[in-house]
Parts: C-alpha cells; structure tokens; sequence
C-alpha cells in the first residue's frame, strides 16, 4: 500500500508528531497548505489561512518563493526553538494565494476527517 | 456486496446467481453511463463480486470514475502512456492508450511525455485529472484512462475530494434530504452541500424513510405515485419504470419490507405500500 498523506491545518500536527505512540498513526508524513511567509536560508514559515503559522525545515532542492501558495508534504517533526514543524519531503507551488478559497480547504481537511474510510486507512 | 454496509446483507444469496446466470457480464456498463468522482483510495479499495464483472464502491456499481492526484511518474511505450497518480490516499497506475490515428496531446516526438509544459501536457509531480475506467490485473487495481489532463486550479481539487464524499453518502446513506427524517445523521458539515447538489426530483419527496439505498428510495416513490389497484406494483414492473435490472430492484424491495414500508400483496414479488 502505497503510503498516505493526510490534508492537515496547523492544529492538528501534534495528532502526528513520532512520539505520540497512539498506533492509530500509521504515519508521520502529511499534506500542509499555506502561504510562504518567511524564508531564512534552510528553513521557512508558512501561514496557513487563519490557522497560524508551521516552521518548515526545507530540502536543498526545494525552491520556495515568497508570498506564494505552497502545498508542503512532510514529516511532522520538532523545530528548535519555534516547537513542532515539519519537515518538507516535496513542496508543490500553486501560484497566488488569491486564487484559493482557503475556506474549502479547512472544509475539506474537516471532511477528509469525519468520513475517513473514503480517504484514509482507519485502523 | 460489502459487508461494511448494512444493506443488501440479506439478499445477497438471491443477488448472486441472478447475476451470474444473466448472460450479460458487462451489459450494466453500456446502461450505466455514470461517472462518479473517487479518490484513489476507494478505486485500490473496490470490490469485484466476480472476475469481468463491473467493480463497486460502496455496493454501487461503477462504470467511469474520475480522480485527481499528483503524478509520480510518466512511463511512456510505444502503445500506451502509464501514469502514477498519487493522491494522498494512496497511488495508483492509469494507463492511456496511444490511440496512433488521433494521437495528439501525447504525440510520440514528445519523447518521454515531459514536453515543453505550458502546452496542455501533463507534468512529473504536476496535478492532473483522470477519467476512465478502473481495471484489474494480477488482482492489481489500475486504471484505463479515456482522458489525462493537467489540473491547474487548487479548488478544482479540492472540489473533487469533497465531492468523493457526497457521492460516497449518496450510496450509503441515501440521497440527501433524507437524512433529518428518521433521526440518521446526515452529517452536518456535507449535509448542508449535499442540499444544493440537485437531483433531489427523483427521490426527494418522502423525508420520512429510514436511512436505505438510493434504487430503494426510488422503488418506494415509484410505488407511492404510481397509479394502481391495491394490489400494488409488481417488480418486473417497477424494473422497467426506473429501468433498473431486476436483481437491484429484488434488493431494493428486501430493503423497504425489512424497513416495513412496504408489503407483498399477492405474490412475494408484487409489493403495496404501507399506509398507516
């Protein structure tokens, strides 16, 4: 089976963290999407509509841009100094944040939730 | 057929030689012209009640699905294009056929399938759209793609997903409207989406049945504004009106006498109402 990648806001990143042993969590690796906000050499932050804000730990071959929308797969992991982050295994660039109705996506990440059989495996 | 969901439990054993004893295996693809949205996930996760039958998701047979995801990997022959669309909830290969006579967006001097994008070409971890039909081989799901295309608009992808699962609630809980009725909880979030979907003519009208298939609700209103005697409608009869093939309406009818809004009258397939 191939691995699965569960849509996240902020708030739910710590359901994913390696050290909550819960075993629900089969995996550690998840879909983030957010505006790129900050970008200081080998980390980033990215705003997540009205969700707060996740530090990212990038890869030498992603190539953020400032001020666009970006949909980040990785692995929740702690930060130093700014606590739980993620670290990026791909990022995918969807151009302007104008052009998403950030709204459907918390939506979708409420739905993918509630009606998990449809995307996730539930065990 | 799957044992996630209560109904059709009881008539499976009448389903089942039905079915097989109907000379036409792959005849409901050619009157089941729908195309449902899916996530990858369900498409690795249907059912096939037997070998050439149509694949099911949610107990519903399913001829075209659509899906969204990102590609992971463009391997191109000389007679077909294989996809790896991975969507989140899982990866899966879509394989389109080099049609040599009409090839166009795929020609073969694109070389690897990655030409200059801009032009309407799927690229390697770009989203794209899949239309097709899914298959199995070697007990492998795969998908036969009628159509690949790049997907550019973020909310397109989100809709899809949403989408997945209001058709996902249609097939198991019914249409939606029902769902305040019999106490079942339609789900608040999607609930007040599913409302503004349509469709709701065909079965919309009795708020009061409890939570069951869509063929079912459509068998219960055939039989509340057809014109009859009191000895109701018989199922041969219902089949034709809805034009639905007899073993699904054998099922629907199981489901509305075990849910007693419906009774036989003078045979076990004729079935009344029942009014109170």
């Amino acid at each position: 089976m191939a691995q699965q990648t569960p849509r996240v806001l902020p708030a739910h990143l710590h359901a994913f963290h390696p050290s909550v042993a819960n075993g629900a969590r089969a995996t550690n690796t998840v879909r983030l999407l957010g505006t790129v906000t900050s970008l200081r050499g080998d980390t980033a932050t990215i705003t997540c509509g009205n969700n707060g804000d996740v530090a990212l730990i990038l890869r030498p071959d992603s190539h953020l841009q400032m001020g666009k929308l970006v949909e980040v797969l990785g692995k929740v992991t702690d930060v130093e100094g700014q606590g739980i982050g993620v670290r990026v295994l791909a990022s995918f660039d969807w151009g302007d944040p104008a052009s998403c109705d950030y709204k459907i996506y918390e939506q979708l990440v409420d739905v993918t939730h509630k009606y998990k059989s449809v995307f996730y495996e539930t065990d | 057929m799957d044992s996630n969901y209560g109904y059709g439990g009881s008539s499976g054993g009448g389903f089942m030689p039905g079915e097989t004893n109907s000379p036409a295996g792959g005849k409901g693809d050619y009157n089941n012209a729908t195309l449902r949205p899916i996530t990858v996930k369900q498409a690795l996760d249907s059912s096939q009640p037997y070998p050439e039958a149509a694949h099911q998701i949610d107990g519903a047979d399913v001829a075209s699905v659509c899906f969204v995801g990102q590609v992971r990997n463009i391997s191109s022959q000389s007679t077909n294009v294989t996809y790896k669309i991975d969507d989140g909830t899982g990866e899966i290969e879509a394989k389109q056929w080099i049609d040599s006579s009409t090839a166009d967006t795929m020609d073969m001097d694109d070389g690897k399938g990655n030409a200059a994008p801009g032009k309407d070409q799927v690229e390697l971890n770009g989203y794209a759209k899949v239309f097709g039909k899914i298959k199995t081989f070697n007990n492998k799901r795969f998908v036969g793609a009628h159509s690949v295309r790049p997907l550019t608009d973020i909310n397109e992808l989100h809709y899809h997903l949403m989408e997945a699962v209001a058709v996902h609630l249609f097939f198991t809980r019914g249409p939606p409207g029902s769902a305040g009725g019999a106490g079942n909880a339609g789900g608040g979030a999607v609930g007040g989406a599913d409302s503004t979907m349509g469709g709701t003519d065909d079965y919309g009208a009795n708020r009061s049945l409890p939570a069951m298939s869509a063929t079912a609700r459509r068998v219960y209103n055939l039989l509340k504004t057809e014109p009859q005697s009191n000895e109701g409608l018989h199922a041969q009869l219902i089949a034709a009106k809805i034009g639905v093939p007899m073993p699904d309406v054998a099922r629907a009818g199981d489901e509305l006498l075990t849910a007693g809004v419906i009774f036989s009258t003078v045979d076990e397939q004729t079935w009344a109402i029942l009014d109170y």
